[in-house]
Order: C-alpha cells, then structure tokens, then sequence
C-alpha cells in the first residue's frame, strides 16, 4: 500500500471543517451572485476546500508511504484521557459558583487540566507543558496579578525540559530576570492595565 | 524632483529622535533574533505587535521592518562562524561562508556579507522609494474585479512557491480565507460563526493565530528536538577583505541584488526564496563556480545581497497594493489595521509620513546595522551561550503577556492555545502555516471586492476575464499553477528548495 497518512489527515481535516462550516452556513442567506448575503462567500470558500480536500484524498491514496510517527500506547491513551479529562472538569467548573464558572475561566480550568492529563508520558510533554503554563497564564493574572502568573508560569513549562529539573536556581533566576523585565516593558513603560499583585 | 522632495520629508520624519530610536531598537533585536536559531523573524514580530500600539504608526511600522531586515543581517553571522542558519535565509550562506570559515577567512566572510546587505538594501530602498508612487498611480485604476483578480494571483503563487504540496498550501490558503469569515458581515451586521461568544464578533485574533502557529507551536517543535548547539572554534581573523575577494564579490553582488529586488517582490517570495535562487544562480554563472563547496566567496556574496534585497523590496506590494507578499507583511499589514490604517494604493498618498518615513528608515537602519554588526560580531556570538531552555520560557511570557494585553481578555489567551496546538498539528502533517495566514489577512479583502464587483456586473461574473488586469492576474496565476502540476518543474522546485 501507499497510503499517504499524513496527506489522508490534511484532507480529513479540511473536509470535516469544510462540512462543519456548510451545516452553519445554513443560517445565512446566500443571496444572488449579483447581491451577494453574508453566506454567499462562505458557500464559496468551503465548496472549494472539499474540492480541495478531496483531491488531497485521492491523491494521498497513492502517493504515500508517508507514515505518522509511531504513537505508543500510553501516548494515545493520556491524550483521549486528557481531552475527556479536559471537557468534563471544564463543565464541571462551569457549575461551581465563585471563581471557577466566572468569565472564560471553565474554558481556562478544562484547557489547563486536560493538557496537564495528556502531559504524563514523557513524549508529549514538549507539547502539552508549554500549553498547559500558557493557559495558566491566563488563569491566573487577574486574580493573583502578573508577578505570580510569571512565576506559575515559567514553574509549569520548565518541566518540558528536563535540565531545568536539575538545576532549580536557574529556574528562580530566570524568574526573577523576566518579573524585572517585563514589569519595566509592560507595566512601567507600556502602563498595561493589569492588577500586580494578588487581588484577594 | 518630487521623489527628492518625498525623501528629504522622509528622512525628516526618520530622524526624529522617536523614530530614530525604535529603528535601532528594532535592528538590534532583528540581529539578536537573526543570530538566535529557534526564533525568527515572523514569531517576533508577533510577539511585538501588542508592544507597538502605543506607538505611532510610523513608528511601529519603522521598527517592525528593522527586525524584519535586521534579522537578515543576523543570521549570517551563525551561518558562518557556526554552520548555524540562524534564519531560513542563510541557510545556503552555511554551505560556501562555513567553508570560508574553516579555510580561515572567517573575517571576510562576514565582511562580504555585511557589506553586501549594506549595498542590496542601499539600492533596494531606491526601488521601493521609485516604484511606490509609480505603481500607485497604476493601482488606482484598478476596479473591484482587479482587486479580486490581483489577491487572487497573489493567493495563488504564494502557494505555489510555499514548501512542500501546491495542493495542500492552497487549502492552507482557502482554510485562512475561511477562518477570516468569521466575525461580523459588513454589509449586513449579521454574525457569521461566532457561536454567540462576543469575542468573537470582531473576527478570530489575528494576533492569536500567529503567535499561536509560529510562536507557540515553535517553541513546542523545538522543544522536541534536543538541542545540539556547536561551540564556535577558530577565531574570526582579519575583517579585511584581500583585493582578489573584492573583485570576485562585486559581480555576484550586483547579481544577487537583482535576483533578490525581482523575487522579493513576488507574493510567496521574500528572503529565503531569493537567497535560494541566488545560490543558484552563482553556481552556474560566476567566475567561481569551480570553487563551489571549498569556500567560494562569490557564495557568501551573492544570497547575502539577495536575502537583504529581498527583504525590502517585499514592502513593495504591501505598500502600494495593500497585498501582503509573506508571511512577515501579513503581519504588517496586521499592525496597520490594528493602527487605523488600511493597507491599500491610497496610503502612499494618504500617509505619506508612514511611505516616505519608512523607506529613509530603511536606508538608515541598514547603516546601523552595518555599524552594529561588522565591530560587535564577538558580542553577537555570545548571545548563543544563551541556552534554548531559558528562551522559551520568556518567549512563552512576552506572548503571553502580549496577547492579553489587546484587549485586557484573557479568551485570546486560551484562543493563541488552541491555534498553537493547531499549528503542531499542521506541521506533523505538513501543512504550511503562512499561506494560512496571509489568506485569513486577504479573505475579508477579497471577499469584499468580490461583493462590489458582482454588483457592478450585474451578476455576471464574466467581468474577471472581461477587464485586461483583471484577466491578466488570472492568466498569470492559472499559468503558474498548471506549471506546477508538471511533474519536471515541480521536482525542480522541490530541489531548489530542500538543497
């Protein structure tokens, strides 16, 4: 066989959005060619990714091998462990009262959570770490300002790289260089609007 | 004597002190990130866009494209002393300008390369200055169907010229312009694919989707490889250039200037396309070309012209068309909307601080690059002490930092999330992220000029082929796609490419 793996995955992923796209399109009137509604471009655009993905697809059957790197087990299982973990503890949030289910914050809790589930195995924690201190991020700097969301922040995502668990006051310096610096840039010269210390 | 007149406004606004300022700001950090591999110009830029609102537009702008060309200046130093490409432009600097190095001529190496980016971008801001008002004048005429015609074009070729499959960068293309139409209609108010979150009623973040796709899932690709990072050996030598070099580099300066001022300003082109060509080109044509692989200096000369040409000439169709010709311009053209300016054949005239002001900054920041790189070249060198394991968290922080501070919310915080894994995604199954990014900046562009010229047609859309621009565009871009689906000339660009 030649499967093309990697091209049979573009093409999957530009037809799925290309028919999720349809199926809301359906709310907007298409209007004329000559008066155009607001679905008119819309119906364009994503007729033309099928066509596209499809010809991705037919010629991915042939043109391959061209495998994905292999996924252990563990690998597969810690990234459906952590989307489920992901969705659930984010609708969860969205039902306790105070600061979990406020603003973006249950979409912020899921993110955080869900990649901290699928980070487990080690190879996925280049990936998944980084993210995960990302969303972090913003969980954190509103209620407990900028200082502190720099230091969980840098914490989280040192652990994707395994010589900063080693050596544990570069970390510290490294955390108390960006708290200096990015106060200067954006707090004291930029005057960002953003509470700096904890707000409790 | 106008475009004199138009220069010396220009250099008027460029040495202000505001400006002078940030365009050295914007030099320094180009040539740190140029040095730095792991970075580039592109996540960079992203990452200072948020940094640069408070600042006048010119301003802002003046300093993006120091980090834009600054960055081409960069990269070669690594490239030589290290066989390190600190940008995808030098990559081909790596193959002639390490050899030079290991054959003791470091020194001269980065003298040919600085000096060759001083003279490339000393004559590609004169042709940036000249055709500015030239092409203006022309894309002043141009009616809604030419716009379509003409974004179309450059939809096409910057997919054609993108790496990898023509196919797949088109649908990255038309996966951008799908990705632009959310957000509000213009016309009618009504909300398109919003799912009722307001954040979403102004369009996704623009600044979300490239600092997600380039910085985040960067520093994820990064991070996955170990890090292997060469200790510089042999020392630099003499900066001076013996007479024989002079003499073989000025012919494959002047030719890697052309090459570089021609293929920057094709959409999809830019630096490290016409660094490439140039390679290319000396290898068949220079004095040299026997020398190719010990060490010629024709092969430091010609892409290190080409590369910073290329850069500046790149400004041409953003500034006169308003039509971004890479990935760095989409960025560009980012800013300018952020800033209240629409990109477009009016802006020469209508801003002419912003044309004129950028274009004597460029001049002048290729000198302060000049003076910042050739006698601080050691000082350079040691910013590669700086491990990658202490880069990405700050990366991590000033994108972080950056994207909450648009509009206070932290939902583009989650959102640059969700576009950075969707940005590892694409490139696991080799999909190019630019050409997403420059249709997601043209789509609503497009869309709009589509609207407008089918009412003026009455529906007809023979109007394209109608118009002589508009069935020209169309001409030139059906042409490149077919000769892109010729098996021989595909493969050739594969090659060209992966060398």
């Amino acid at each position: 066989m030649k499967l093309n793996t990697k091209d049979l995955l573009s093409a999957g992923l530009f037809i799925a959005f290309a028919v999720v796209g349809l199926w809301l399109n359906q709310d907007h009137n298409l209007g004329t060619a000559r008066r155009m509604g607001p679905g008119y471009m819309p119906m364009l655009t994503f007729w033309l990714l099928i066509g596209l993905g499809s010809f991705v697809l037919v010629s991915g059957l042939f043109n391959g091998p061209d495998p994905l790197a292999k996924w252990s087990s563990a690998e597969i299982g810690f990234l459906i462990a952590g989307a489920l973990a992901g969705v659930a503890v984010g609708m969860v949030a969205a039902r306790i009262p105070g600061f979990p289910s406020s603003g973006w914050n249950p979409l912020g809790i899921g993110l955080f959570v869900g990649c901290l589930v699928a980070a487990v195995p080690p190879g996925w924690r280049a990936l998944f770490l980084p993210s995960a201190a990302f969303t972090l991020f913003g969980l954190v700097l509103e209620p407990l300002g900028f200082l502190v969301a720099i230091t969980l922040t840098v914490i989280c995502a040192a652990f994707a790289d395994r010589e900063h668990l080693e050596r544990p006051l570069g970390v510290a310096g490294l955390i108390a260089f960006l708290c200096v610096l990015c106060w200067a840039i954006f707090i004291w010269y930029l005057d960002i609007r953003v509470p700096l210390w904890p707000q409790i | 004597m106008d475009l004199i007149a138009n220069l010396a406004h220009g250099f008027g606004v460029a040495l202000t002190f505001n400006n002078l300022l940030f365009c050295l700001i914007g030099c320094i950090i180009g040539t740190a990130i140029g040095v730095l591999p792991g970075i580039g110009p592109v996540a960079t830029i992203s990452l200072l866009l948020p940094i640069t609102f408070g600042q006048p537009a010119t301003t802002a702008v003046i300093m993006l494209a120091g980090i834009y060309y600054g960055a081409q200046y960069g990269g070669s130093t690594t490239a030589i002393l290290l066989n390190l490409p600190g940008e995808v432009s030098s990559v081909v600097t790596t193959l002639e300008g390490y050899k030079m190095a290991r054959r003791g001529r470091a020194g001269a190496a980065l003298t040919v390369a600085a000096l060759a980016s001083f003279f490339a971008g000393c004559v590609s801001t004169v042709l940036v200055a000249a055709s500015g008002p030239l092409l203006t004048s022309v894309a002043l005429s141009f009616g809604p169907a030419d716009y379509f015609s003409l974004m179309m074009l450059g939809l096409i070729i910057s997919a054609v010229l993108a790496q990898g499959s023509v196919v797949k960068s088109i649908g990255m293309v038309v996966f951008g312009v799908a990705l632009g139409l959310v957000g509000t209609d213009v016309q009618t108010g009504q909300q398109r694919f919003t799912f009722g979150i307001p954040e979403l009623s102004d369009g996704v973040g623009f600044v979300s989707i490239a600092m997600g796709m380039f910085g985040i899932a960067e520093i994820i690709l990064n991070l996955e490889k170990p890090e292997a990072r060469s200790v510089m050996s042999g020392k630099v030598g003499s900066l001076m250039m013996t007479r024989e070099e002079v003499r073989r580099a000025i012919p494959s300066v002047l030719r890697g200037t052309t090459v570089g001022s021609l293929l920057g300003i094709l959409p999809g082109g830019g630096a490290a396309l016409s660094s490439f060509g140039s390679y290319m080109m000396e290898r068949k044509v220079s004095k040299g070309r026997h020398e190719f692989g010990t060490g010629a200096i024709e092969g430091v000369a010609g892409p290190e012209a080409a590369n910073n040409a290329a850069s500046q000439t790149s400004f041409i169709p953003l500034l006169t068309l308003g039509i971004p010709a890479n990935a760095v311009m989409a960025l560009m053209v980012g800013a300018l909307i952020i800033q209240g300016i629409q990109p477009g054949p009016r802006m020469v005239e209508a801003q002419p601080d912003l044309f004129w002001g950028l274009i004597a900054s460029m001049w002048l920041g290729n000198l302060m690059l000049l003076i910042i790189n050739l006698p601080m070249i050691g000082l350079w060198v040691k910013l590669l002490a700086i491990p990658y394991r202490h880069m990405y968290p700050s990366i991590l922080i000033f994108c972080a930092i950056g994207v909450y501070s648009l509009q206070n919310n932290v939902f583009d915080v989650y959102q640059t999330v969700f576009f950075g894994l969707f940005g590892y995604l694409c490139s696991k199954l080799r999909l190019e992220p630019a050409p997403m990014l420059i249709g997601f900046v043209l789509g609503p562009m497009m869309e709009e000029h589509l609207r407008r010229a089918m009412l003026l047609s009455r529906g007809d859309p023979m109007v394209f082929v109608q118009r002589p621009i508009s069935a020209t565009m169309l001409a030139i871009g059906a042409i490149a796609l077919i000769a892109m689906l010729l098996p021989n000339i595909r493969k050739g660009k594969d090659k060209a490419l992966q060398e």
